[in-house]
């Protein structure tokens, strides 16, 4: 499984949601992306990718493309 | 008829020491005592239910036993002592996120004794899991699974964007 699969799939557990929704998915743009679905992907990504993120990535982690940003910082390449 | 043990008695936190952690008042503070207690693992609570309860003369008049969501809330209550015992989060509110595979395995009735033993699966930021099964006379009675935040603390890791 490439990391691009790794970090869809954790999006698609996380907030029951089809692929097509994936690209202009942001914080609060679904029901389910809110403060706890939030913590609940942080932590998905985190057991995925064996990361700890810090609490500045966690809070401007605010929409999928962002995501793949922040975790470069992590040597998470998301291709 | 069982035996009272002289450890059955012996308490960690008293009611005053339970209302310093958690912010649940009558008549919804349902949980009497702490056991004995691991902050940050596990801890274990006692509920004395007397005919006095305001919900026995209402359920049932002819048939007075202890409703679901009264259960549930004891087993919550003992279940969130497990990390508001701790500095970092005493006095802290929290909400349920949510409940899972509750079971009911008998009827609790006046003058039962609620024993429950509760467990910390994980604490992190803000959203702690974990499970409570509540027993008396060592029989099961009820069970529950839980996630419960902690609002305070998910307020730290929200993303500042908003839609």
């Amino acid at each position: 499984m490439t990391n691009l699969n790794k970090y869809d799939e954790s999006f698609l557990k996380i907030f029951a949601i089809d692929n097509s929704q994936l690209s202009e998915l942001k914080y609060q743009s679904i029901e389910s992306w809110d403060s706890v679905g939030h913590m609940a992907l942080i932590a998905e990504l985190e057991d995925s990718f064996n990361i700890e993120m810090d609490i500045d990535d966690i809070i401007e982690f605010s929409d999928y493309h962002k995501g793949k940003e922040i975790l470069k910082k992590y040597e998470v390449e998301i291709n | 008829m069982p035996e009272t043990k002289d450890s059955d008695l012996n308490y960690v936190y008293d009611i005053n020491q339970i209302i310093e952690c958690q912010q649940n008042r009558y008549p919804v503070l349902l949980i009497d005592r702490i056991i004995s207690i691991k902050p940050g693992s596990e801890a274990v609570g006692l509920k004395c239910f007397t005919y006095n309860e305001w919900f026995f003369p209402a359920h049932f008049a002819d048939d007075p036993n202890v409703p679901g969501f009264v259960q549930v809330e004891s087993l919550v209550q003992t279940f969130i002592m497990t990390f508001l015992s701790l500095d970092k989060y005493k006095g802290m509110k929290t909400n349920f996120v949510s409940i899972n595979n509750i079971k009911f395995k008998r009827k609790i009735i006046p003058g039962d004794q609620l024993i429950i033993n509760a467990k910390l699966n994980s604490l992190r930021r803000g959203l702690a899991t974990g499970n409570a099964i509540g027993k008396i006379e060592g029989e099961t009675a009820c069970y529950a699974e839980f996630i419960v935040s902690i609002p305070e603390e998910l307020e730290k890791y929200k993303p500042k964007f908003k839609k």
